[in-house]
């Protein structure tokens, strides 16, 4: 696997345990195959769906002759599909992302996640795609199944470069247009952009009835936004900077990002989407077996 | 401002201290890649101008601080008397100097007296003005303007102790007068004084015209006062009050009367130490209350004259321990009545003159057998006829001059005659409530109190009629209703009295004699001064006439001042007596506001001296410490960490994912 970073984008340890819970979807998914997930149609899986009356047309080997033989008329016994997912990891791959404290740096926590995520979703027989979100040039890798697209999924992460300004909320209405199939769309991002917009692009997505998990990273210190002294801000994704005192303007800033993440989190949940909050001092893999966790939990059937 | 470590003020640009290093940690600010800057944005645009201000404040109590410590590095000196230097510079400064014998009152614990204490204070705030300032000395004894240097302040002339009063309202007269004359331009007038009240005579109507003068000057003159009124050690004054001779053939003796006033009112004992012709002898006295009157003769024979002193031990003034009086064969007193009414005798027996076959009865003569003549040898006269008019009245004119006594006494007909600026109105009768005594003064005069502090029984006194007294005059006794009783007019040495009813039974109880008598024994002997061949003056006081002559004094057999100094003064066969004017004893003092309000609206400023002034100026460098120290303070208190800062890159904190 191609590295540039001194961990490796996939940890052996961390997907071993990992493997043992599969990635499902919240909702119906709209495969080319067969597998795990519930599918929007009617198929011959062991999981029943509903009885509906003959019609002429019907194959008569699915009829149900005992509900005959009780009542004298003609039932079809239908049961639920059963397909293969199809994953898209968007990876926002703007300046922001770049942002480094004692924990290192959000880009190199949110390519861990989406390489993790990608063998997980490969290895359980689905098809992974990787959108790399640049700010001139975006990079998209279409889901497959096979295990070689994740060597080219992993080649992608390697070569990514946190850089501009971030082109996300545009990327994500594309998607939404492009992806005609039910997909699981694992969006990884510091989500600094305008929310109102971010609010219409995921909406967007989930219009089109993808199923949707927005990771939204964050740096403890831009919580805590824990400085004593004067400081210059340099903007990661412009050119501009201020010199201000952190002490006198703390209150402020942690309620205006307090009041974004609060409104991020509302818009999420209005539309069914999941919404988690990362912190990049808490290890990936946990957030993952969280992740893992509570969708298979929700997606049982 | 005066600073004891001036070279230090170089180091003021260092003010600018924080500012630059404010700069040079602008530029040092780290830099840091910030991604959330939409919110750091929106915040700094709410707290923008919170935080100028605030930064604004820091930076000037940083500067302050700096700015603070050089000051209190430097030592300055400001603040009190001294403080009044800060101002600029005027062209002319007049200092109104007040030496007289009050101002010699000892300030307690130290062993300087008022006078010492202000000249140091002044010369040391006037040592800033010296280069730039004219300074004229106007002293209260000679209120002759005088350019003076500091150096010298202290012992000119002009600033010794003196036996005098003070006038305040003449000496600011003088700084008038200097003012127009030399046309200064701006000008201040410093006045030490110890804001006795016989000095600053806040009654005067001098005041307001001095007020209104002074507002019209055409320049600006500020007035500042230094008053010294520390508390001082306990003092005894002693002032003569009466000399009397009585000579009965070879065997003579002097009479003295000496008022004792303290300025505490315990009863205590006083050594008074009598001098006469060079023997001193001791006596002790019980004084109780604050003033007590001590009366002592001597026997002195046939001696034809001799003079002497009385003394106190030292105490808190020892300018007022002394006192001087010079006895002589002058002529006795002597009283003269004038009247043709039934009343003769008895004016002539309440006149009457002890001698050594008894009482000699007052001469009575009739109003038209009255010339000059007769005036010799008199000391007092009872008129009660129609006021004298022509040679007679020239005559009692000049009597009264020379120090005699007249008492004039209701005619029973009103009359346009004036004597002194009073006379006679109408006979009034009483109604039906007969006409009480409403007030007399029982401090001084003919109506005084006894020795004994005993009242003269003017309060029993009723009368049925009684003859209005025109003119003004001060009122010594007067009836319920505010008409006078008793009222005095001064002329030359001498007194004019007006008593305004009769001791006859159809006008007053005034015949009974508890009253008429003791008054008019008490002016009998009030008018000797007329015959003295001695001159008594008080300091400050002399006639012009004496002022002339060559006066040595016997006690020193010196030369001697005899405008300021006392003590006993011969010329060729002429002597001089001269005491401390008897109202410098007083103890009352004119309070500040009123002081104030005397200045009506000129600028004027009040400096009460205190016995630490010295230390009140380090008080001063000390409160700059203080607030540098606020400053720093308030400093620190701007800059503080807010709750839960502890440093730019602090130990992460779990915070769970919260799903949505």
């Amino acid at each position: 696997m191609p590295e540039e970073s001194a961990q490796p984008l996939i940890e052996a340890d961390v997907v071993g345990r990992l493997m043992g819970q599969p990635l499902l979807a919240r909702f119906p998914m709209e495969g080319s195959v067969s597998g795990h997930h519930r599918s929007p149609h009617r198929g011959s899986s062991v999981e029943f769906a509903e009885y509906r009356n003959y019609v002429p047309g019907d194959d008569i080997r699915r009829l149900d002759w005992r509900v005959f033989a009780r009542t004298d008329r003609y039932y079809l016994k239908e049961f639920e599909a059963e397909t293969n997912l199809r994953c898209y990891v968007v990876l926002d791959c703007s300046g922001s992302m770049a942002f480094e404290s004692a924990h290192g740096t959000r880009f190199d926590y949110a390519k861990r996640l989406a390489a993790t995520l990608s063998y997980l979703v490969i290895n359980q027989g689905d098809a992974a795609g990787l959108v790399r979100v640049n700010a001139n040039d975006n990079t998209e890798i279409p889901p497959r199944r096979n295990a070689s697209h994740l060597q080219l999924i992993l080649d992608s992460l390697g070569q990514a470069q946190p850089k501009g300004e971030t082109q996300l909320i545009p990327l994500l209405h594309e998607l939404a247009e492009k992806a005609r199939r039910r997909a699981l769309v694992i969006i990884l991002s510091d989500c600094f952009c305008d929310g109102a917009e971010l609010r219409d692009a995921l909406q967007h997505l989930r219009f089109q009835k993808h199923d949707l998990a927005l990771f939204h990273l964050l740096d403890p210190l831009e919580l805590d936004f824990t400085f004593d002294r004067p400081v210059r801000f340099v903007d990661m994704e412009g050119s501009h900077s201020i010199v201000t005192e952190p002490a006198t303007i703390r209150a402020e800033y942690q309620t205006e990002l307090n009041r974004f993440l609060e409104r991020l989190r509302t818009d999420c949940h209005e539309f069914n989407a999941d919404y988690r909050r990362v912190t990049t001092d808490l290890p990936y893999d946990k957030v993952l077996a969280d992740f893992l966790t509570e969708r298979a939990g929700r997606g049982k059937r | 401002m005066t600073f004891l470590q001036p070279f230090i003020l170089w180091g003021l640009p260092l003010v600018l201290l924080p500012v630059i290093i404010h700069l040079i940690n602008r530029m040092r600010h780290r830099p840091r890649q910030w991604a959330a800057m939409q919110f750091l944005l929106a915040a700094t645009r709410s707290s923008t101008s919170h935080s100028k201000i605030k930064n604004w404040l820091i930076l000037a109590m940083r500067i302050l601080a700096v700015l603070l410590l050089l000051l209190f590095l430097s030592r300055p000196l400001v603040g009190g008397w001294l403080g009044w230097a800060m101002a600029a510079a005027p062209d002319a400064i007049l200092l109104l100097v007040d030496r007289s014998a009050s101002m010699e009152s000892r300030v307690a614990g130290t062993n300087e007296s008022r006078r010492e204490y202000t000249l140091k204070l002044i010369a040391s705030a006037a040592g800033e003005f010296e280069n730039n300032s004219h300074l004229i000395l106007i002293d209260s004894a000679t209120r002759k303007p005088e350019t003076v240097s500091v150096a010298s302040l202290a012992e000119l002339p002009g600033t010794q102790p003196t036996d005098t009063a003070a006038d305040i309202p003449a000496m600011l007269q003088a700084a008038l007068d200097w003012l127009i004359e030399n046309e200064a331009g701006t000008a201040e007038v410093w006045i030490a004084s110890d804001l006795q009240s016989s000095n600053w005579l806040p009654g005067d109507s001098r005041w307001e015209a001095l007020v209104t003068a002074f507002d019209s000057l055409p320049q600006k003159v500020r007035i500042r006062l230094l008053a010294t009124t520390q508390d001082s050690p306990p003092n005894t004054s002693i002032s003569l009050s009466e000399l009397a001779r009585v000579q009965s053939g070879e065997t003579g003796e002097v009479r003295l009367a000496v008022d004792l006033k303290r300025s505490e009112a315990t009863a205590d004992t006083a050594a008074i130490t009598r001098t006469l012709n060079g023997i001193a002898t001791e006596f002790e006295t019980r004084v109780n209350g604050q003033s007590t009157r001590w009366r002592h003769s001597v026997e002195v024979g046939d001696q034809s004259g001799g003079w002497g002193k009385l003394e106190l031990p030292a105490d808190g003034n020892p300018r007022d321990n002394v006192t001087y009086y010079r006895y002589s064969d002058d002529h006795p007193p002597a009283g003269l009545v004038i009247t043709e009414s039934a009343l003769g005798p008895l004016w002539q027996a309440a006149a009457s003159v002890a001698d050594t076959s008894g009482r000699k009865p007052a001469k009575r003569l009739a109003p038209d057998d009255f010339t000059s003549s007769d005036l010799r040898d008199i000391t007092l006269v009872v008129w009660q006829a129609p006021l004298p008019q022509g040679d007679s009245a020239t005559a009692l004119r000049q009597f009264v001059n020379e120090g005699g006594r007249l008492v004039f006494f209701p005619p029973g007909e009103a009359a346009t005659t004036r004597f002194a600026g009073l006379g006679w109105g109408e006979k009034q009768e009483a109604d039906e409530e007969p006409f009480k005594i409403g007030r007399w003064d029982e401090d001084q005069g003919p109506l005084a109190n006894t020795d004994e502090g005993l009242l003269l029984p003017l309060n029993q006194l009723t009368a049925l009629q009684r003859q209005r007294v025109l003119g003004q005059a001060a009122v010594l006794a007067a009836f319920n209703d505010g008409q006078a009783l008793l009222a005095r007019q001064a002329l030359g040495q001498g007194e004019v009295y007006f008593c305004s009813t009769l001791p006859l039974l159809t006008w007053s109880e005034l015949g009974g004699g508890m009253v008429v008598v003791p008054m008019l024994q008490r002016l009998l002997a009030a008018g000797s001064a007329r015959l003295q061949r001695d001159s008594v003056a008080e300091c400050g006081k002399v006639g012009a006439g004496d002022l002339q002559l060559e006066w040595t004094s016997v006690e020193t057999s010196q030369r001697g001042d005899v405008q300021t100094q006392a003590g006993v003064y011969q010329s060729g066969d002429r002597w001089l007596v001269v005491n401390r004017p008897a109202a410098e004893n007083e103890f009352e003092r004119v309070e500040d506001e009123v002081v104030s309000a005397l200045f009506g609206g000129l600028s004027f400023q009040l400096f009460q001296a205190k016995r630490d002034d010295t230390a009140l100026q380090g008080e001063i460098w000390r409160m700059f410490l203080f607030f540098m120290l606020l400053a720093l303070l308030v400093e620190a208190w701007l800059i503080r960490p807010r709750a839960g800062v502890e440093s730019d890159e602090p130990t992460p904190k779990p915070q769970p994912a919260p799903a949505a």
